[in-house]
């Protein structure tokens, strides 16, 4: 589903959101903290905060199905992965730098758009223990960079 | 404690982007990011359409609707939820939309991508703050709630529109801390506004005019809301605005842009704001920074409440100075004049006075100098009174609801501007004089 220039993409200095719906078709989302993808690079894994993703996280033990976005500030060049097997899984601490890495690129893509490091520094702080891991496999993609595409469906590249 | 929707505003400019999530009748879950809030009240909000995506097909399909909004003074994150109520496509709000997604667009390199197609309006049903650290915001930069209390102590001192309008543009200046703005009077009967004041700019622009509907002041004029700009864009750059609805119109003539309007051609941040009283539209009060973002939600309510007061003011002092007593006819003697003399050439079409080749004034203003110079060349007459124009055949003024002393401060100001030697001045409520030094020619055409 994600050919390799997306799978590059969202492992890049993105701004990243996931979201999943309750049985009353209510969403709820939270930013990400960085992604890898495993299982081959057939699965993509989101790094969540849980003490901020209650609803998101029941809501995902509930339905399974899930909608990721990945927004590159500096160009808008954003993408939609959805999953329909999502599970949330343990932490594993070898997957810190991941994160480093992730703040450090998001950080070094929006401070020459003007806005504060204490900010954004601020909105990715975490502890180690108080993250999770949201791993699915992309079932569907979308390009949502603004424009006449937007919303067109990518088609399945290997 | 629950949150006010009106104090999280900041987050609705755009500088962090919002996410908005929905779901399809499955419950497929849909995300997507917002180019911009825009706050109603403290229980709506609207949000652009502009495309139509997922979000729109989810939206009409009733889906509930979850926002997560980030402050980029705090880092702190709310979690909204939405109802979709209905889907304006034009009018004050549209306007107020359009004219900031232009700012919006431009900014983020997607002018002509961004389109406006509707305003979707949404009641909050719930605002919860996002668990996590945030950090003080910077202080802002003047308590506006001080600045409309100081404001409002020193108009309440003047006693003439004159007065008035000084004290306006000083009070915005000292304590609002505006460093460029115009204040513009409507002119009813010929759709305009006719710039009356202004501050920052190295020409005054005082009687320059700008149709209704041109542009940020010409779209506040007619939609009778505050719009507001945070990037610079070309599509609500007065200059070309104004021409194009000039042309446009097909009434313009060459003097219509006569006097340039004053302006920052570079103003990245741009806000009008109508001054109304008693459900009529007064005029139009614009301010402007070269600074990205430079007005926010405060300073728009701020200047909206300043803008209410001025127009009571306004309208108070026009009427007291209508139904000012009339004196005691008497011709003064006026003081002898000499030096070449001046050449002031009427033309009864637009009523426009020209000084020695020079333009001056057109319309109402040129008609009210016609009068004033003609009895002064008959009669040697030198006072005059606001009623006693009202009822002149010869001025026929547009009706009770023009501003007719606003009309008598732009001609007292651009004949100040010339400096030609004649000159108006106040000597009491509803009175004035004309004071001529030189001998005058004048000429009908």
């Amino acid at each position: 589903m994600l050919d390799s220039d997306n799978a590059a993409f969202i492992q890049t200095g993105v701004s990243i959101s996931l979201a999943a719906s309750g049985g009353d078709r209510l969403p709820s989302m939270s930013r990400g903290l960085g992604c890898k993808l495993v299982d081959g690079g057939r699965q993509v894994a989101v790094f969540i905060k849980p003490s901020q993703s209650e609803e998101l996280l029941d809501n995902i033990r509930r339905s399974s199905r899930v909608a990721n976005v990945f927004s590159l500030p500096s160009s808008n060049r954003t993408l939609q992965l959805k999953g329909l097997d999502a599970r949330i899984q343990p932490f594993e601490v070898a997957d810190l730098p991941i994160i480093k890495a992730h703040i450090a690129d998001f950080v070094a893509e929006v401070l020459p758009l003007g806005l504060p490091e204490e900010v954004v520094r601020t909105l990715f702080a975490y502890t180690v223990d108080d993250l999770v891991m949201v791993v699915y496999t992309p079932v569907a993609a979308f390009s949502q960079t603004p424009g006449p595409k937007a919303g067109e469906a990518l088609d399945a590249k290997p | 404690m629950s949150i006010r929707l009106e104090t999280i505003r900041e987050c609705f400019e755009g500088i962090i982007p919002g996410h908005i999530a929905t779901s399809d009748t499955e419950g497929i879950p849909n995300l997507a990011y917002l180019s911009q809030v825009q706050f109603v009240d403290n229980t709506h909000v609207a949000l652009s359409y502009q495309f139509f995506n997922r979000t729109r097909q989810n939206i009409l399909a009733d889906s509930p609707v979850r926002l997560l909004l980030t402050s980029h003074l705090t880092a702190a994150q709310y979690r909204l939820t939405l109802k979709y109520l209905r889907t304006e496509t034009a009018g004050p709000l549209f306007e107020q939309m359009r004219a900031k997604l232009a700012g919006i667009a431009s900014h983020t390199g997607m002018a002509g991508v961004f389109q406006l197609l509707g305003s979707d309006i949404y009641r909050i049903l719930a605002i919860e703050q996002v668990a996590g650290p945030t950090i003080a915001p910077p202080p802002p930069p003047l308590n506006y709630l001080t600045a409309l209390r100081r404001a409002t102590n020193r108009l309440a001192g003047c006693t003439n529109l004159e007065c008035l309008l000084e004290t306006a543009i000083d009070c915005l200046v000292d304590e609002f801390g505006i460093e460029q703005l115009m204040l513009l009077m409507h002119d009813e009967g010929r759709g305009r506004l006719y710039t009356l004041a202004s501050h920052g700019y190295p020409v005054s622009g005082i009687g320059s005019e700008i149709p209704v509907g041109a542009g940020v002041i010409g779209i506040c004029a007619r939609e009778r809301c505050p719009i507001r700009i945070g990037f610079m864009t070309s599509e609500y750059a007065y200059g070309r605005s104004v021409r194009a609805s000039i042309a446009a119109d097909g009434h313009g003539d060459a003097l219509e842009s006569a006097i340039p309007l004053p302006g920052l051609p570079e103003a990245a941040s741009q806000m009008a704001v109508p001054i109304t009283a008693a459900g009529r539209l007064l005029g139009v009060l614009y301010v402007e920074s070269l600074a990205d973002l430079h007005f926010g939600y405060d300073e728009e309510d701020a200047l909206v409440a300043f803008a209410a007061l001025l127009g009571l003011a306004m309208l108070h002092h026009q009427q007291a100075d209508d139904f000012a007593d009339e004196p005691a006819a008497s011709e003064e003697d006026s003081p002898p004049t000499g030096g070449p003399p001046l050449a002031v050439r009427h033309f009864a079409a637009n009523d426009s006075i020209f000084l020695d080749d020079d333009y001056l004034i057109k319309g109402v203003a040129g008609a009210i100098l016609w009068v004033l110079l003609t009895d002064f060349a008959e009669r040697r007459r030198t006072s005059f009174t606001n009623k006693g124009l009202r009822v002149d055949p010869r001025i026929r003024l547009p009706g009770v609801s023009d501003n007719l002393e606003a009309r008598l401060v732009l001609l007292q100001r651009r004949l100040e501007e010339r400096d030609t030697g004649i000159r108006l001045s106040k000597t009491g409520r509803g009175r004035f004089t004309l004071a001529v030094n030189r001998p005058l020619t004048l000429l009908e055409s």
